[in-house]
């Protein structure tokens, strides 16, 4: 090479590039309009596999920016911010923490994992070190939003709309605070900026946070049409719409709502569990089955997938156990009676009357409630198996002890509910627990 | 980060630089008399004595002249070498920063914190590293390249160079900063909300205890705070609905018609309770010698927010032992008499009510807040702590350039830095045997044995031998902590960020003895090594 003078050598690198830059052009030529047809050989691969930011969901420059720029040290930036996390967490510095949760999620848009766990944190752990119930909602919106901003990132990714879902269905309607948390999300407690009424971001269309959450269920379940999710059953993960309108119905009545409202929220939901997830088909490891089937649907099954009936029976009762189907189905079709809600109805103003110091009009509301509750088991009987069931009966039993203790009465012999008291005795150190909290 | 730093000793931080100033002057001499004999025999010392006396004479007769135009010369050649292209890369930050911060926007107080940290951070990677490497860099390139050979034999005295670099990129680094920081404020203010109010708290803190805060236990005996098992130890709680308190002595310095006191409690619950409502606190202000107790109003404690209340001087109470309706001065009846206040001290018992439930205190939490002061008050305060940064760096960078070669004047300066900043309380640690895991060969040898830090060390030579060895590094880190600034207190972004204005006692006034007092110590050190320096090499 020494040999050679500056022009030779100048012209070597050029023919050099030159010929460098043909399997570049070949390998990597952006695709064109036509993504999937066009382009080099790497963008090609790209769009088949579904591997370009565009195919994963809306593309953030920022993120693409940062990246770009730490060149191979985003692995070590990224450690760096999570243990900032941490400590801003331990050390309770919420809008560093806040900001942190940005810039790792900046560097890390497409890691599931991290949006799960960053979402998680903050609708439960952080929002839990706060004391006041606006500000704990404060997090729990941050959190769900957080996940929502996922879904828009991660288009395709079934478990992110779950999680979203997760947040807005347990976190707002089951935490302790659910009483505030359930009025606060049609109502935020931020009277400054939403006047009073829902934040749009989180409820654009004003429902109830269960319905909300069905609808991200129900993008969750269609992601999941497309792609494989990995953290729970399949059969359990494509009932989340379904309880979702069942966890609103029951929230109805953990309200005291007792309209036809409530009634109709049941029949919906007895309606989507036996229609639509019962008849949803899945693989179990020696046939495909669906839940909502008789002995004719068992022998057709077990026709079609060439198996003994016996297989198809086994392994109906597994996934009809793993979901409490047959609970739910009869949970469900049992609260569409108008006696049912007239049972809950009459030992949820039982209870009130109770509170109010109003026993001798509380004490029959109980006993017919109690009456008609026993009635529904025993058309039911495999509610008496389940705990909610179970504890709203022992519930409505231990008030109205409590008012004949009050009264000077004997507990009679015989009574409504008598056998489910018997049979429930175990649950029974918790829920007089809670009775002497709540100082009844 | 410690909101109530402990007021600097001027007269003791004076004390101790004279000795170590003088110390490593005498060092220094005894080192050159050391040499100086076997490179010119007898006549050694009196060429010391000699060059130490001329430097101290030149050193006294400056020429401000001289020095102006080596630092103007100096300003003008970073120019030359584009320093200012630092302004693009500012311009660029700061044009997409709203992109990178995707702000809770519903919580003033966060945004608040963020921009200011953003501004600041910004401020301090683009300036320091600009003066820090322009700073490393004139002396060597112009030995280099024999400028300084001409500029020597020229009646310009070798501490006039060293001082003139230093202020010309100190001048550099000044004019940068002053303009990052002017579009910075503008910055700051046009992305908070309208409806966002900025200001600085001035707090006026207890007086420290030996623990901080005193407490009474829940017998009202003399006790300590309750630990919950946060893994934050910061704060001790108060057992609610018991007669446990936790003590705050505040100086009363200027007479008011109202005093404001404010705090910022966390809430441990032990149970639920009654979720609509936080949990209950009230203080109690207390003279024990005159047996007054007299109970301000309860408040629910606005966990991680400001709880303010307005004291006025002129207190009607019923007393809780006779119910008898009484009226007290603040400053004449409940003050009690102390040196730390003018009008001695106002002793405030805060108590938590509900029972069972605990109330998470630390000393700073609870302070009287006097009027307020602007956001630009306090943010020209912490520009000027950046500022100073800027004054350390260069003199460091420069002395550093005189003796040794560009790359290694800036590690040696990045490396004086950043022990400085971010290593100073590893340092403390190692240096009062906090730090688990003993010294240098101690953790070496723990970590080949897979022994974990708390497991002691066998009794054998080896450990003997290490322990030894790790004892001699100890004296040599310990005169090393002498040598490297302690910048910690440089930081006062913090304080803004966070509503405050920046304390003079504990954080300006020692980061500006600091910088004053490398001062010295820094253009000695330059003028002796330029002066033994040779500079015709290269």
């Amino acid at each position: 090479m020494n040999n050679l003078t500056s022009r030779q050598r100048k012209t070597a690198c050029v023919v050099g590039i030159l010929v460098l830059l043909v399997p570049i052009v070949i390998l990597g030529m952006p695709a064109g309009d036509q993504a999937e047809a066009s382009g080099g050989v790497l963008a090609r691969l790209r769009s088949e596999h579904d591997l370009g930011e565009s195919d994963l969901g809306q593309i953030d420059p920022t993120s693409a920016t940062m990246n770009l720029v730490l060149l191979g040290l985003r692995g070590v930036a990224v450690n760096m911010l999570r243990m900032d996390l941490d400590h801003y967490k331990d050390t309770k510095n919420w809008a560093e923490l806040r900001a942190t949760t940005d810039a790792v999620i900046t560097l890390q848009p497409h890691y599931i994992e991290v949006w799960r766990f960053l979402s998680w944190n903050m609708a439960y752990n952080v929002s839990a070190e706060w004391d006041a119930v606006p500000d704990r909602y404060y997090w729990v919106k941050e959190g769900g939003k957080f996940s929502q901003e996922g879904t828009r990132r991660n288009a395709e990714v079934p478990e992110l709309y779950w999680e979203t879902g997760r947040v807005w269905g347990q976190k707002v309607g089951r935490s302790d605070e659910w009483k505030y948390f359930r009025k606060y999300f049609l109502s935020d407690p931020n009277v400054e900026k939403f006047g009073g009424g829902v934040d749009f971001e989180v409820n654009p269309k004003q429902k109830d946070n269960y319905l909300v959450a069905k609808d991200w269920y129900t993008d969750a379940n269609t992601a999941e049409d497309a792609r494989v999710q990995h953290i729970m059953m399949r059969a359990l993960f494509r009932s989340y719409p379904t309880r979702s309108q069942l966890d609103y119905a029951d929230a109805l009545q953990r309200e005291g709502k007792f309209d036809s409202r409530t009634v109709q929220a049941w029949e919906q939901g007895f309606d989507e569990w036996t229609q639509g997830y019962g008849k949803m088909t899945f693989k179990a490891p020696e046939c495909v089955l669906y839940m909502e089937a008789n002995e004719d649907d068992v022998r057709l099954m077990a026709e079609d997938n060439k198996v003994d009936e016996r297989v198809v029976h086994r392994w109906l009762n597994h996934y009809q156990h793993t979901t409490n189907y047959r609970y739910w189905r009869s949970r469900s079709h049992s609260e569409s009676q108008p006696e049912t809600g007239e049972a809950h109805k009459l030992i949820y103003e039982g209870e009130q009357l109770y509170k109010q110091g109003e026993l001798a009009e509380a004490l029959p509301m109980l006993q017919r409630g109690m009456g008609l509750y026993s009635t529904i088991i025993e058309k039911h009987p495999e509610l008496a198996d389940e705990d909610l069931t179970a504890e709203e009966g022992l519930w409505a039993v231990m008030l109205w002890q409590k008012i004949l203790e009050l009264q000077e009465q004997p507990i009679p012999e015989t009574y409504a509910l008598k056998a489910l008291w018997e049979r429930h005795q175990g649950l029974l150190p918790e829920l007089e627990d809670r009775f002497n909290r709540l100082g009844l | 980060m410690n909101l109530q730093p402990v007021d600097f000793d001027l007269l003791f931080g004076t004390g101790l630089w004279a000795v170590v100033t003088g110390s490593f002057i005498i060092l220094f001499l005894i080192v050159a008399f050391a040499t100086s004999f076997p490179l010119y025999g007898a006549a050694g010392p009196g060429r010391v004595i000699a060059g130490t006396l001329r430097g101290f004479k030149e050193f006294l007769s400056p020429s401000p002249r001289r020095i102006y135009a080596i630092a103007i010369l100096t300003f003008k050649e970073s120019i030359r070498k584009k320093a200012l292209l630092v302004f693009v890369v500012f311009a660029v930050l700061f044009m997409f920063a709203s992109w990178f911060m995707a702000s809770p926007s519903d919580r003033p107080d966060m945004q608040v914190k963020n921009f200011v940290a953003f501004v600041f951070i910004a401020m301090n990677w683009l300036v320091l590293p600009v003066v820090l490497l322009l700073s490393c860099w004139g002396l060597p390139e112009d030995i280099r390249i024999r400028s300084l050979h001409t500029v020597v034999t020229k009646p310009v005295r070798r501490n006039e160079v060293v001082l003139g670099r230093m202020l010309g990129f100190a001048g550099v680094g000044t004019m940068i900063l002053v303009i990052m920081s002017a579009v910075g404020y503008i910055w700051i203010q046009r992305q908070v909300s309208d409806n966002v109010e900025l200001f600085c708290r001035v707090p006026v803190y207890a007086v420290a205890g030996p623990e901080g805060v005193a407490f009474l236990d829940r017998n009202g005996n003399p006790g300590k705070g309750v630990n919950v098992g946060d893994v934050n130890e910061t704060r001790s709680f108060i057992e609610g609905g018991t007669r446990a308190a936790g003590i705050w002595t505040f100086p009363l310095n200027e007479e008011a018609d109202t005093l404001k006191l404010e705090s910022r409690f966390e809430a441990f619950r032990t149970y639920k309770g009654d979720m609509n409502r936080s949990i209950r606190v009230r203080y109690v202000l207390v003279n024990e010698e005159k047996s007054l107790r007299v109970p301000l109003p309860t408040f629910e404690v606005d966990e991680f927010g400001a709880n303010e209340m307005d004291v006025a001087r002129k207190q009607v109470w019923t007393d809780e032992q006779t119910l008898e309706k009484k009226e007290v001065d603040l400053y004449k009846d409940l003050a009690v008499p102390s040196e730390a206040g003018t009008y001695g001290s106002l002793v405030v018992h805060v108590q938590c009510l509900d029972r069972s439930q605990y109330l998470g205190v630390s000393r700073g939490d609870f302070f009287v807040r006097l009027p307020d002061r602007s956001f630009t008050t306090g943010y020209c305060k912490a520009v000027i702590g950046v500022w100073l940064k800027v004054l350390i760096i260069a003199m460091f960078s420069v002395t550093a350039s005189t003796f040794v070669k560009f790359p290694v004047a800036t590690l040696l300066s990045a490396s004086v830095i950043i022990v400085g900043v971010v290593a100073r309380d590893f340092l403390d640690k190692i240096l009062s045997g906090k730090q688990a895991g003993g010294g240098a060969a101690e953790s070496v040898y723990r970590l080949l044995t897979h022994m974990n830090d708390t497991v002691a060390l066998p009794a054998n030579p080896l450990t003997t031998s290490i322990q030894l060895f790790d004892h001699a590094l100890q004296h040599l880190l310990w005169m090393v902590k002498f040598i490297i600034p302690d910048l910690r207190s440089f930081g006062m972004s913090d304080w803004v960020a966070r509503g405050f204005d920046v304390p003079w006692g504990g954080v300006m006034l020692p980061s500006l003895a600091i910088t004053v007092g490398y001062f010295l110590p820094c253009v000695l050190l330059g003028y002796f090594s330029l002066s033994l320096r040779e500079l015709e090499a290269k």
